[in-house]
C-alpha cells in the first residue's frame, strides 16, 4: 500500500475518533459512562503547546497533559508528523482544500512555494509564549484543537442539531417516525456570539483558496512549536539532486510549502509524504540523517520581527491587567463553573477549549467575549437567562483538561460528607431587583424563585406580607358586625368620598393571596380582619349564627362607625434571599417570570468561594465579611 | 463569389431564428409568465396577515370516555394499597402495592385489574413527576419502582407502546436519569420521551381566552404533545408533595409538566392553574405514589429531613384512582394530614368540572367514604 493511503487512512480514523469525542462530550453520555471523563480530552492532552504553556503559566503540568508526551517524543524523531496525521483542524483544512480546489496542476506548484507570510506563526507563538510567562494563557485563541472545540461546540454542533430537528419533526406522523426519532437531539443550543466563532472557522476554511492550508502555514502556533521542535528530527525528506530534473512536481501537493524541490526546510514539512507520490524520477525519499547541508533546519525567523513579537507578548500583560476587569472593575457577570479556582489563577488555565461548554446539560455555560476582560474572551462563564447551574453536576470539572474547573465530586460540590466543613461551593449570590420583582412591586403573588430554590433549607424564603391594595384607603359608610359599607377616601374639601364600586368578590382571594381590612377607629386604636367576600361597596368578615356567635371569619371588636377609616391590605408571599445558603445556581433568574434582560432576581458573582482564601484580590468580596 | 453566396448563407443562419426556435423560446417565456402568475395568485394575501396565522389548536383527547361509560356504579373510585416501610427496598412489593391499588378499583368479585383501563393494542402516555435531578430516596420525584410497575400492569394488559414523558425543571435528560425512571421504564421496554420545544404544540384547552374573573388560566397554550399525539390512554403518577406556593403537589399539579411555554407565569395565579390542568386532562388512571412523601420544604426538598414514608400514613401507600379531584383530597388528607377545606384549587376544579357528565368526579373524597367507594387494604 502507498504511504499516502496510508496516511488518509490514519486521517480517517482520527477525525472520526476526534468527532466522536465532541459529540459524546455531553453530560448525558458522561453520566452513563463516566469512565468516557478520561477519554474526551485526549486530543487536548495530547497537544504540547497546550502543556508547554500551561506548565509555564502554573509552573505544574497538570494530570493529563503529561500525555502530551505522546506526540513530543515521537515529533523528535519524525518532525511536524502530527500536523498531516494526526491534526483533525489540520485534516479539516487539507480536505476542504482538496474538496474546492480551482487550481491547475501549474497554479498548485506556486501556491506551494514557500513565503516569507509564513513567518506569521512563530511570531504569534512567541507573543503567546511571552505573555503566558506573565499569567496570561492566550494560545487557545490559536491552537487548532481548542480552536476546532470551540467551533465545534458553539456553532457547527448547534447548526447541525437545528438541521436534524427539523428533519425529525417532518417525519413525525410518517412511517419515518422511528428514523425521525433518531433524529432528535432536542432543542439546538444556543450560545451567545455564536455566530463570530463560526464565521471564523468558515473564513479560516475558505483562505485555503487563497492560500493553501492558510491557517496551518501562516497562523498555526501548535505547528510553530512542532515546527521548532523538529529542528532535532531524525529523519526528514531528502533530496537526490542527482536524479532530480528541477520539474518542481513535487511542489505540486506539498502540504506544508516546504521547499522539497530544494533545501527542505524541516520546520515547514507535514511530512503527508505527498512529495515522494508525485515525484516522477524518485528523487525524493524519506531519509535517516541525510547530509545537514541539504536541509534549513531552524525555521525562518528574523531576530528583531521575534523581538517585536515578544515586545507584543510582554505588553500584552500590563494592557490587559491595567483595563481593570480582573481587578477593580472586575466583573460580577463573570460567573465561573463550580470548581473553578480564584480569577488569576483561572485565567492562567483556561484555554478556550470550551469543552466545559459543551458537556454542559443546561447550556448555562457561555463563551464569554470583554465581560472577563481581553484575557477572558471565550471563557466560560455562566448566564442564567439561557440556563442554570444544575444542583447535581459537575461534569465542567470532569473534562476540564487543564484544571481551570477542578475535578471536583458532587459531595465537594454541595459540601457534605467529607466537605461538610467546607460547605458548599457558592459560585455567587442572588439579589432582588424589588423595583421589577412581582409581589415586591406589583402587588402581584409569584415565588416561582422560591418553588424552584434546590438547596435544603431553601435559600430563598417567603414571608407573608400586608401591602396596602391600590387606593386601598376608604372611608367607613355603615357597618354591622360582620359587614362593612366603603366610600373612597374623600379629596381634599370633600366631606365624603363616593360609593366604592368594587366587583363581586374581588377581595375573596384565594387562600394563597388574601384580603384584609384594617378599620383604624377614632380613639386610635386598630383592628384587622379578614375578607372572606364583598358586593358593590361592602365587605364582609364573618357569619353570625342566629344567636350571634360568629361561625365563620370574624367579627368587628369594636362596630366601624362612619367616617373612620378602612384600609384593604392584600397579604401574599413576598420573597426573600438567606445569602448565607444561596450557592448562585441561577436557577432562579432562569425561571423568573420577569423576562427582561434583567430578571427580577438575578445572581453576581459575589459571595463566590473560590475568591474566598484571596482575601488581597479584588474580587474577594463577600456579602458578610463577619461571619457568626 | 461562391464564398459570398456561403458566408451570406452562414450569416442568415446565425442572426436569424428559425420558427421552430421562435416558437419554444415563445412557449417558454409564456409558460413562465403563466406560472408566475398562477404562484401570484396562489400567494396572493390582500390583508397581509395571512402568513401571521398561528397553527390551527389541537384539541386534547378525553382518555377517559370508554372507561367511563362502563364504569360500574359499585365499583370504588380511590383505593389504596398501604405496605411497610421496608417495601421500598423491594420493587416487587412496590409492584405487589401497585397490583392491589388497582385491583381494589374492581367491584365486589370483579378481576379486571388494569385491563378496565388499559385494552390490548393500545399506546400509552404515562406521566411521572421527573421535576428535578434528584436521587429517588429524596421524593421529589416519582418513585421509580412505582413507574415500572405501572408499566408492567400495562403490558400485561396487552399495551402496544407505552411512553413516559416529563417536561422537568431541570434538564430532561438529568432528571431522568438521576430520578432513575429512566432506567426503569427502558428495562421494561417502554420508550422515554425528552422534552425539546419542538415537540409542543398549541392545544386548545378552552375556546376563545381564559377569565380571571372565572379562576381561568389557560385557553390554547403549547402542551408536550409528541408523546400525547398518539396516545390513547394517559396514566398520571404523581409523587405527593408539599408545595412551597399551591400547598401541595398531587395529582392534578402532575399535568403542569406537560406544559411548554412561558410556564412560570401561572403561579401568579396558581389555584387557577392547577384547576384548569384538572379541567384540561381527563386521565384514564390517577397512580399516587405515596411511597416517599415530602413533607416539606417541597417542591424541590433536598434532605431525607423533608420526607416522610407515607406520610402522617406511616406506612407507603399507592392510590389508585378514576376521580383526579377526590384523589387529590384524599392524597392531601391521609397522606400530608391536611384538611382540603383549606386548598383552594380543589374548590376552583369543583367549580369548573364539577358538572362534567364525562368524568367521574366528586367535590370531597369523603363523598365517596359512605357509599364504601373508598377501599384500602394492607399488602
Amino acid at each position: 500500500m502507498r504511504i499516502t493511503t496510508v496516511r488518509i487512512i490514519v486521517q480517517t480514523i482520527v477525525m472520526t475518533l476526534f468527532m466522536t469525542f465532541v459529540f459524546i462530550t455531553t453530560f448525558a453520555h458522561l453520566n452513563e459512562v463516566p469512565a468516557l471523563a478520561f477519554w474526551v480530552s485526549k486530543f487536548l492532552e495530547i497537544d504540547p503547546l497546550v502543556s508547554i504553556a500551561t506548565s509555564i503559566t502554573t509552573h505544574t503540568l497538570y494530570k493529563g497533559l503529561a500525555w502530551s508526551l505522546v506526540l513530543l517524543i515521537p515529533t523528535l524523531f519524525l518532525g511536524r508528523f502530527f500536523c498531516n496525521w494526526i491534526c483533525p483542524y489540520g485534516i479539516l483544512h487539507q480536505f476542504t482544500g482538496w474538496l474546492f480546489n480551482t487550481r491547475n496542476a501549474k497554479a498548485k506548484i506556486d501556491s506551494n512555494r514557500y513565503r516569507r507570510l509564513f513567518q506569521v506563526k512563530y511570531y504569534i507563538l512567541i507573543g503567546f509564549i511571552v505573555a503566558a510567562f506573565f499569567g496570561s494563557l492566550q494560545i487557545g485563541l490559536l491552537d487548532p484543537i481548542c480552536l476546532l472545540h470551540r467551533s465545534l461546540t458553539v456553532s457547527i454542533l448547534p447548526a447541525l442539531n437545528a438541521g436534524s430537528n427539523s428533519l425529525s419533526q417532518a417525519t413525525e406522523g410518517t412511517a419515518l417516525r422511528t428514523y425521525g426519532d433518531w433524529l432528535d437531539f432536542g432543542d439546538p443550543r444556543v450560545h451567545q456570539l455564536g455566530w463570530v466563532v463560526g464565521f471564523l472557522l468558515f473564513f479560516l476554511v475558505a483562505m485555503n483558496l487563497v492560500i493553501p492550508r492558510f491557517f496551518c502555514r501562516v497562523l498555526c502556533p501548535l505547528g510553530a512549536t512542532l515546527g521548532i521542535l523538529s529542528r532535532f528530527s531524525l529523519w526528514r525528506i531528502e533530496r537526490d539532486p542527482k536524479k532530480c530534473t528541477d520539474c518542481d512536481l513535487c511542489l505540486q501537493s506539498c502540504e506544508g510549502a516546504s521547499d522539497p524541490h530544494t533545501k527542505l526546510r524541516k520546520s515547514e514539512c507535514f511530512v503527508c509524504f505527498n512529495c515522494i507520490e508525485d515525484c516522477p524520477h524518485d528523487a525524493l525519499s524519506f531519509a535517516l540523517l541525510p547530509k545537514r547541508n541539504h536541509e534549513v533546519a531552524w525555521p525562518d525567523i528574523s531576530k528583531r520581527r521575534a523581538a517585536l513579537a515578544a515586545l507584543g507578548g510582554l505588553l500584552f500583560f500590563p494592557f490587559s491587567k491595567l483595563s481593570g476587569r480582573t481587578t477593580r472593575d472586575f466583573s460580577t457577570k463573570v460567573i465561573r463553573p463550580p470548581g473553578s479556582v480564584e480569577e488569576l489563577e483561572f485565567l492562567e488555565r483556561c484555554i478556550k477549549c470550551d469543552q466545559c461548554i459543551r458537556v454542559c446539560p443546561t447550556n448555562v455555560l457561555q463563551p464569554a467575549m470583554l465581560e472577563a476582560g481581553p484575557e477572558g474572551v471565550w471563557t466560560p462563564i455562566m448566564n442564567f437567562r439561557i440556563g442554570f447551574c444544575q444542583l447535581n453536576c459537575t461534569a465542567c470539572g470532569q473534562v476540564c483538561p487543564t484544571g481551570a474547573i477542578q475535578r471536583i465530586s458532587v459531595e465537594q460540590k454541595l459540601g457534605l460528607g467529607p466537605y461538610e466543613q467546607d460547605g458548599p461551593v457558592k459560585l455567587g449570590t442572588a439579589h432582588y431587583d424589588l423595583g421589577r420583582c412581582l409581589p415586591w412591586a406589583k402587588n402581584i403573588p409569584c415565588v416561582v424563585c422560591e418553588e424552584v430554590c434546590p438547596t435544603s433549607p431553601k435559600a430563598i424564603h417567603s414571608e407573608y406580607r400586608q401591602l396596602l391594595v391600590r387606593d386601598g384607603k376608604k372611608q367607613i359608610v355603615s357597618a354591622t358586625p360582620v359587614t362593612v359599607t366603603l366610600a373612597d377616601y374623600p379629596n381634599p374639601g370633600q366631606a365624603f368620598g363616593e360609593r366604592c364600586t368594587f366587583k363581586p368578590n374581588e377581595y375573596r382571594g384565594d387562600r394563597t393571596t388574601s384580603y384584609h381590612v384594617q378599620i383604624i377607629h377614632r380613639d386610635g386604636t386598630s383592628e384587622t380582619h379578614a375578607i372572606l367576600g364583598n358586593d358593590g361597596d361592602t365587605l364582609l368578615i364573618g357569619e353570625l349564627d342566629e344567636s350571634g356567635e360568629v361561625v365563620n371569619g370574624s367579627k368587628f371588636a369594636k362596630i366601624p362607625v362612619r367616617g373612620e377609616v378602612a384600609a384593604i391590605h392584600l397579604e401574599f408571599k413576598v420573597p426573600k434571599i438567606d445569602t448565607e445558603l444561596c450557592i448562585g445556581c441561577g436557577l432562579c433568574e432562569k425561571e423568573c417570570p420577569v423576562v427582561g434582560d434583567r430578571r427580577a432576581v438575578y445572581v453576581t458573582a459575589e459571595g463566590e468561594t473560590r475568591s474566598q482564601q484571596y482575601l488581597e484580590r479584588d474580587r474577594n468580596r463577600s456579602l458578610r465579611l463577619m461571619k457568626g | 463569389m461562391a464564398n459570398n453566396e456561403r458566408s451570406e448563407r452562414e450569416l442568415s443562419a446565425s442572426s436569424g431564428v428559425t420558427r421552430r426556435e421562435m416558437l419554444i423560446r415563445g412557449g417558454a417565456t409564456v409558460a413562465l409568465a403563466g406560472a408566475a402568475a398562477i404562484g401570484a395568485k396562489l400567494l396572493y394575501d390582500p390583508v397581509g396577515d395571512a402568513g401571521l396565522q398561528p397553527p390551527p389548536a389541537i384539541q386534547l383527547k378525553d382518555y377517559f370516555g370508554k372507561i367511563k361509560a362502563e364504569y360500574p356504579a359499585s365499583a370504588p373510585r380511590i383505593s389504596t394499597a398501604f405496605g411497610r416501610p421496608e417495601y421500598l427496598e423491594s420493587p416487587d412489593k412496590i409492584a405487589q402495592m401497585v397490583r392491589a391499588a388497582i385491583g381494589g378499583l374492581d367491584e365486589k368479585g370483579g378481576s379486571l385489574g388494569i385491563r378496565r383501563f388499559i385494552s390490548r393494542g393500545d399506546t400509552v402516555c404515562i406521566k411521572p413527576n421527573v421535576g428535578f435531578d434528584r436521587g429517588p430516596a429524596l421524593g421529589a420525584t416519582t418513585n421509580p419502582d412505582v413507574v415500572r410497575a405501572v408499566i408492567r400492569l400495562c403490558r400485561e394488559a396487552g399495551a402496544k407502546r407505552i411512553i413516559v414523558a416529563d417536561n422537568p425543571i431541570e434538564d430532561p435528560a438529568a432528571c431522568f436519569a438521576k430520578s432513575g425512571i429512566k432506567a426503569a421504564a427502558e428495562a421494561e421496554g417502554a420508550e422515554v420521551v425528552i422534552h425539546a420545544d419542538a415537540h409542543d404544540a398549541p392545544v386548545q384547552v378552552r375556546p376563545g381566552s381564559p377569565d380571571p374573573a372565572r379562576h381561568e388560566a389557560l385557553g390554547t397554550w403549547p402542551i408536550f404533545w409528541k408523546p400525547l399525539k398518539e396516545a390513547d390512554k394517559v396514566i398520571g403518577i404523581p409523587p405527593i408533595k408539599d408545595h412551597n406556593l399551591c400547598f401541595a403537589s398531587m395529582g392534578m399539579k402532575n399535568w403542569y409538566g406537560l406544559l411548554g411555554g412561558r410556564r412560570n407565569q401561572f403561579h401568579q395565579a396558581i389555584h387557577n392553574i392547577i384547576s384548569d390542568l384538572g379541567f384540561m386532562m381527563k386521565p384514564t388512571l390517577i397512580v399516587a405514589d405515596g411511597t416517599r412523601v415530602m413533607m416539606k420544604n417541597g417542591p424541590t426538598g433536598g434532605r431525607m429531613e423533608d420526607i416522610r414514608i407515607g406520610g402522617v400514613a406511616g406506612a407507603p401507600a399507592i392510590v389508585a384512582s378514576v376521580d383526579q379531584l377526590a384523589c387529590d383530597s384524599y392524597c392531601l388528607q391521609k397522606l400530608l394530614g391536611r384538611d382540603p377545606a383549606n386548598l383552594q384549587y380543589l374548590q376552583f376544579a369543583w367549580d369548573k368540572f364539577g358538572g362534567d357528565a364525562s368524568r367521574i368526579v366528586a367535590r370531597h373524597w369523603q363523598e365517596y367514604h359512605g357509599p364504601g367507594l373508598v377501599v384500602e387494604a394492607n399488602v
